[in-house]
């Protein structure tokens, strides 16, 4: 009797182990239905560096502000 | 078509990007909108982080050099992926110069059989990234360059089509052979 518990109970922990392991395999595994959404997904894990921002404000202050063009520039082209 | 939807990605993900001070406030704006759709493409275009980053510091400075002759004419995005494209082209030019690539050819995906309609899986981890580099190094760059334009939900066919100069069936033919090829490969780095 004893035995048939022991073994019932080292089957069910096999069980749960192989389930919990299933889980987390599915967990881990992603599915993108397209190309496209493989790489929105890669774009969100990569965000651009705040430093990126820090870098172009310096360069912009040793940057003049262009003049604005005239009028007729901005409707004819440069 | 390809409908235009606002990118997740945008200014509520970084508010220090706001905090940009430029003298032109519509500048710091168009920063923060649009730098993380910039930085992506130069980040898989040049496959390196310190390039991207000083590829997308520069196709920034260049924009707002010339921030007063931008007419409107076409998107703020197209006209920053402009930029973007022709910045880091020169890049690759001088860079393939010293490290040769060779593309793969169209007849390899074609004769193996299509996945481009199965879905894609992947395990999440930080190897993901490197798959994806590795993937898209193997491409042609023009299918590259498609496949990362039409990931923008932002862009139209038009769009894409006008950033890579021919007409929105050219762009379709070919991002299907894009996503074959992609899925080839992607296959194969697993």
């Amino acid at each position: 009797m004893k035995k048939h518990e022991l073994k019932s109970q080292q089957q069910k922990q096999e069980t749960e182990q192989q389930a919990a392991q299933q889980a987390s395999h599915t967990q881990a595994e992603l599915e993108f239905a397209s190309v496209e959404e493989l790489l929105r997904h890669d774009a969100r894990q990569n965000l651009v560096p705040p430093q990126v921002s820090d870098r172009l404000e310096q360069s912009l202050k040793d940057t003049p502000i262009p003049p604005p063009l005239p009028w007729w520039k901005r409707i004819l082209g440069p | 078509m390809n409908t235009a939807v606002s990118d997740p990605l945008a200014t509520e993900q970084h508010p220090e990007l706001s905090a940009l001070q430029t003298g032109h406030p519509d500048f710091a704006d168009l920063y923060a909108e649009h730098s993380q759709a910039i930085y992506y493409l130069a980040l898989r275009l040049l496959s390196d982080p310190h390039r991207a980053e000083d590829a997308t510091h520069d196709v920034f400075l260049r924009a707002f050099r010339s921030y007063d002759r931008f007419r409107g004419d076409s998107s703020p995005r197209t006209w920053l992926y402009r930029i973007a494209i022709n910045h880091c082209r020169n890049l690759q030019q001088s860079w393939n110069q010293r490290h040769l690539v060779t593309n793969a050819d169209d007849a390899i995906w074609e004769s193996t059989p299509s996945q481009a309609d199965s879905p894609l899986r992947a395990l999440e981890s930080k190897e993901l990234g490197q798959r994806i580099q590795k993937t898209l190094d193997a491409l042609p760059d023009e299918y590259r360059l498609l496949l990362l334009l039409i990931a923008d939900q932002e862009l139209t066919y038009q769009q894409i089509a006008a950033l890579t100069d021919q007409s929105p069936d050219a762009v379709r033919g070919k991002l299907h052979r894009a996503r074959k090829a992609f899925a080839v490969h992607f296959q194969q780095f697993s």
